[in-house]
């Protein structure tokens, strides 16, 4: 992978941010191919352990969204 | 369309040349004519418009039958007539919105910048025309200074024939005003013109309040009467009357209509075939007491067709329809169901992974952008993939059958498909897994169309890159996941009703006729509730007639047993089992139940300002009612009355209006002017909230010479008792002088009060808000239940609301309540948490955290005191397992090493 | 959390968090553009990764 292309580690919510990347998507609209989705039932799943392991492991960032 | 083919891979909108305008951003943009209505639709099939179709209008082109993968289209698809017998009808046929083209004061039409409400709501729409970025139609600037008018096509008899309130044009004005300032910060200034601000919902009057104070939306109350274009800049100049009676000019970049909703012709027509009766409004004619009912019987009515009502509103009536469409059809439950053959289920423990990656193509929506044989490819090179295959349509029928075998023939055990979204095709795979004998949580999908194909069709390389990953990450995640079993729970098919006031005893009788044994709980010594205390409804029924006809059916119903004078003491269990401790008169008993139902009302105020209790004069509304119910001869006598509005809400302390008060008020008042017409009655109010059809009684009196004094929260009338009269003065608003009127009687508009029952929301672990009212699930889609499986909620303990709206949702909770008694047994999901006793510390944070109230301390056993989680009550968003400081609570199908194995194979391995 | 990373030596343009109702596919694509084009500007992340021995 080219060095100028980030990885962003994305830990999205099932009801609300992966319905929207879902619809985006259905809308056929553009982003940059960065992001790695994992799909989480709820942001309340989320553990900092997850995002150090994140970072821990290569990811030049991660986004978590509800 | 074949709505059964069609994958909406959209290929056939991309390729069709004709272009419309939009109907649903309000013609404020353009689609195809072959289309998705929205974005969100379900099912989410294209549809052919026929009027716009070039092949159905002129029998050329095609280009979308030809360019369709899966043959979908079908341009010989003809109306077809369907017979079906039934048993009730429910009409829930909506509304039109208020056309403002005819009104010539407003210009809607020839000023580009005069939209409604609707184009509006479309304009701040994130998947609106400018994706929410407000902007005016004429320049597409980004407008300074918006104004909204209130009631238009509403509360008006002369530019048009609705003189009803719409109910609902005063809210979505506040929240497109609060939005708009949202989008565009501080710089817009935005003002609504209004009569009277009608707020009376759940939560709204703090909304309107905020809206004021913290969002700085202007609230003007005046009628603007002429709208003149600036020159051609597009900007509109607004002449209107302030309170004060000064004319005043302002100029504003852009004015929204409220208009209001109404019902259209075909549906008047519709309702003269089915001969229905309707209203002076021209909704559908229902009666207080059985308010989705129309005049013929077995067909009822919800929604805005029964009268112009919000969104919480009509999901009641909805509810309340479909109770009362299934008491009639009680005998009939259960009689068409068929059971679903039982697959043997293939142990799979111990084994090593066997995976299976399917990649699908779907047609050329992945393919067309990712390189698929490469990352099939790739993904056969990936530990523990036995098998990988490629799939034109992984979804199809066929390549379910073919899945099915190659799972069976090749000892399949783990599964991934890498195609759509999970969120509409994960059930389709899993139900394949079930029919080859694997349990259905050895399935992972991952996303490489909505999230990767579709999103970045301009980088090929790159998505292709990214569905390797997507896929790498789903293969380690479905080697860890394990069979997970769905919990079997039995439901006791027996209700408590807690409250027999009109909501629990319309509750109580509603479900014993769909056949279930129901407990009605009451604390006094007799039924009745507040219900006792009214005279006439607002359509003038006498509540005390009806309500006896009601307590005499519960009474009678060899299904219900009242507990009168009955405490509870104590709950325990969950959704389906339910254990309940009576205690009636010092006895206490245990009642096993399945579901429960909250109904326990609400009290009047008993207030402390306006003199009350210092001289017999001074009155409460209820105290009124009760000397009408009485045929007190004082009534006769009287020379004047004086109406005293919001005794108590809409204060500081109390920021929500009692929804009943206005209506009530003039309905009384209307009554003394029957007994003496020649008596002068007073109503002072802070905005009349007639809403609705309600709107013909303010009317109606002030016709009949009723004298409306408006009076501000800073500026309230004040009572006196002076040389044995009661003085009540008031600063009239117009004048700006205070008025002394004398009282024969006064009569205070109480506010209506929660009983703030902490036991009672402890024992179900349900929450209340802070002025008391319990809070249902989903404040417009979940009126009339608990997030708590089992419990479900009606009438006042919910907020202030009439007789009809009360038995609408006593009516709208059973129906919720049946979902669950109707099955003999409940399946809890399987994804979700457990907790490991050895490691909990019995902390309670997972107790505390829980919005379903599912983990509490064992009580008994070997791990008594540690925390267990209840199957039935956990809906698997994992808040608990990332609060567990001890590590002890597992989320199934989203552990911790599940959710670190995708986190390490984020990165290619080096 | 933020601070934390902070105090460990990572960039806080490192950790995101949004919240976008499932509606908003525009805030999302918007946020992933704008998280995306931040990202770009840091440094490639080097800091806690695991790092093979060279051999050589």
């Amino acid at each position: 992978m080219a060095e100028n292309e980030p990885k962003i580690l994305s830990f999205l919510c099932s009801w609300c941010s992966y319905g929207a990347a879902d619809l985006a998507g259905v809308s056929r609209m553009e982003y940059p191919p960065n992001i790695r989705v994992i799909r989480i039932p709820c942001t309340g799943r989320m553990s900092p352990k997850f995002i150090l392991a994140g970072l821990k492991q290569g990811a030049d960032a991660v986004w978590v969204s509800g | 369309m074949d709505p059964d083919k069609c994958i909406a891979c959209g290929v056939c909108a991309e390729k069709c040349p004709k272009k419309v305008d939009d109907k649903y951003n309000a013609g404020l943009s353009q689609r195809k004519a072959i289309y998705v209505e929205y974005a969100q639709a379900v099912p989410l099939k294209y549809s052919i418009d026929a009027e716009n179709c070039i092949y159905l209008t002129k029998g050329k082109c095609g280009s979308c039958k030809k360019k369709c993968p899966v043959g979908a289209v079908d341009y010989e698809q003809t109306e077809k007539k369907l017979k079906i017998n039934v048993g009730s009808v429910i009409l829930a046929p909506g509304f039109e919105a208020f056309n403002p083209n005819g009104l010539d004061n407003y210009q809607y039409a020839n000023y580009p910048n005069v939209v409604t409400s609707l184009e509006f709501e479309r304009l701040l729409s994130a998947s609106g025309p400018t994706m929410g970025h407000v902007v005016r139609p004429s320049d597409k600037e980004e407008p300074k200074r918006i104004a909204w008018f209130q009631c238009v096509g509403s509360r008006d008899m002369n530019k048009c024939d609705n003189s009803y309130c719409s109910s609902v044009c005063c809210m979505y004005a506040i929240k497109e005003a609060v939005i708009a300032k949202e989008h565009a910060g501080d710089g817009l200034d935005c003002s609504i013109f209004f009569m009277d601000m009608r707020t009376p919902g759940k939560e709204f009057e703090r909304f309107y309040e905020n809206a004021k104070k913290k969002s700085g939306v202007n609230f003007i109350r005046s009628r603007v009467h002429t709208i003149n274009p600036v020159g051609d800049t597009g900007d509109l100049e607004l002449r209107y009357v302030t309170e004060t009676g000064e004319l005043k000019t302002e100029i504003f970049d852009m004015v929204v209509l409220s208009i209001g909703l109404q019902t259209p012709p075909a549906l008047v027509d519709l309702a003269g075939k089915l001969g229905i009766e309707l209203t002076p409004g021209k909704f559908c004619k229902t009666d207080t007491f059985s308010p989705v009912s129309t005049s013929k019987e077995g067909i009822f009515v919800c929604g805005a067709f029964q009268g112009p009502k919000d969104i919480p509103q009509a999901v009641i009536d909805s509810s309340a329809a479909a109770s009362a469409a299934a008491e009639v059809l009680a005998e009939a439950r259960d009689t068409k169901t068929k059971e679903v053959a039982v697959i043997e289920e293939r142990n799979v423990v111990g084994e090593r992974p066997k995976i299976g990656v399917f990649v699908c193509k779907c047609g050329i929506n992945i393919a067309g952008v990712v390189d698929v044989p490469a990352v099939a490819q790739y993904a056969a090179s990936l530990p523990y993939v036995d098998f990988v295959d490629e799939n034109l349509f992984s979804c199809s029928q066929d390549n379910q059958n073919n899945m099915a075998n190659l799972i069976k023939e090749k000892g399949l055990n783990r599964i991934v498909v890498a195609a759509c979204t999970p969120k509409t095709h994960e059930p389709l795979f899993q139900e394949t897994l079930f029919n080859a004998g694997l349990n259905k949580y050895l399935f992972e999908m991952t996303n490489i169309r909505n999230q990767n194909s579709w999103v970045h069709k301009n980088n090929p390389e790159l998505a292709t890159q990214k569905a390797k990953d997507l896929v790498r990450m789903a293969v380690a995640k479905v080697a860890l996941m394990e069979p997970l079993k769905e919990v079997k729970l039995t439901v006791n098919h027996t209700a408590m009703v807690i409250g027999g006031g009109i909501s629990g005893l319309t509750a109580a009788k509603s479900l014993a006729n769909q056949g279930y044994e129901t407990h009605l709980i009451e604390r006094e010594h007799r039924l009745g509730g507040q219900a006792l205390n009214l005279f006439h409804t607002a359509k003038g029924d006498d509540v005390q007639q009806n309500l006896s006809k009601i307590i005499e059916s519960v009474n009678s119903d060899e299904k219900i047993t009242v507990h009168l004078n009955t405490q509870i003491n104590n709950v325990d269990g969950f959704v389906g089992n339910f254990v309940s401790t009576l205690s009636t008169d010092g006895k206490t008993e245990e009642l096993e139940h399945g579901v429960a139902i909250v109904a326990t009302g609400a009290a009047p105020l008993v207030p402390t300002e306006y003199d009350y209790g210092k001289d017999p004069r001074i009155l409460t509304s209820l105290e009124l009612d009760k000397k009408m119910i009485n045929h007190d001869p004082m009534l006769k006598d009287l020379n004047s009355a004086v109406f005293i509005q919001c005794v108590g809400s809409r204060e500081p302390e109390r920021m929500y209006c009692s929804r009943v008060c206005c209506t009530h008020s003039i309905e009384n008042a209307l009554e003394l002017k029957k007994i003496n017409p020649d008596m002068n009655v007073y109503i002072l109010y802070r905005d009349i909230r007639t809403y609705g059809e309600k709107e013909y009684l303010y009317k109606q009196a002030r016709e009949q010479g009723i004298i409306f004094i408006r009076f501000s929260l800073e500026n309230k009338p004040v009572v006196t008792s002076k040389d044995g009269n009661v003085i009540v003065t008031i600063t009239d608003h117009v004048l700006g002088r205070p008025m002394e009127l004398n009282a024969d009687l006064v009569s205070l508009a109480t506010a209506i009060v929660p009983y703030r029952d902490e036991q009672l929301a402890n024992f179900f672990k349900v929450p209340m808000n802070e002025d008391g009212f319990f809070i249902e699930k989903h404040a417009k889609l979940g009126p009339s239940e608990f997030a708590t499986d089992g419990t479900f909620l009606c009438g006042m303990a919910h907020y202030p609301k009439p007789i009809d709206e009360s038995i609408a949702q006593a009516k709208a909770s059973v129906a919720r309540a049946v979902t669950l008694l109707s099955k003999t047994t409940i399946y809890s999901s399987g994804t979700i948490a457990e907790v490991e006793p050895a490691k909990c510390a019995s902390c309670g944070v997972c107790v505390s955290v829980c919005p379903y109230s599912a983990p509490s301390f064992a009580t008994e056993g070997r791990f008594a005191g540690k925390a267990e989680i209840n199957p039935a009550l956990c809906k698997g968003c994992g808040l608990c397992v990332a609060s567990c400081r001890s590590g002890a609570i597992h989320l199934k199908g989203f552990d911790t090493d599940q959710i670190f194995s995708q986190i390490f194979e984020m990165d290619e391995a080096v | 959390m933020k601070n934390m990373l902070e105090h460990t030596g990572i960039e806080p343009g490192r950790l995101h968090f949004s919240w976008i109702s499932s509606a908003e596919s525009t805030k999302f694509v918007d946020v992933v553009k704008k998280i995306t084009e931040e990202v770009k500007a840091l440094d490639p992340h080097k800091k806690f990764v695991k790092t093979e021995p060279k051999v050589d």
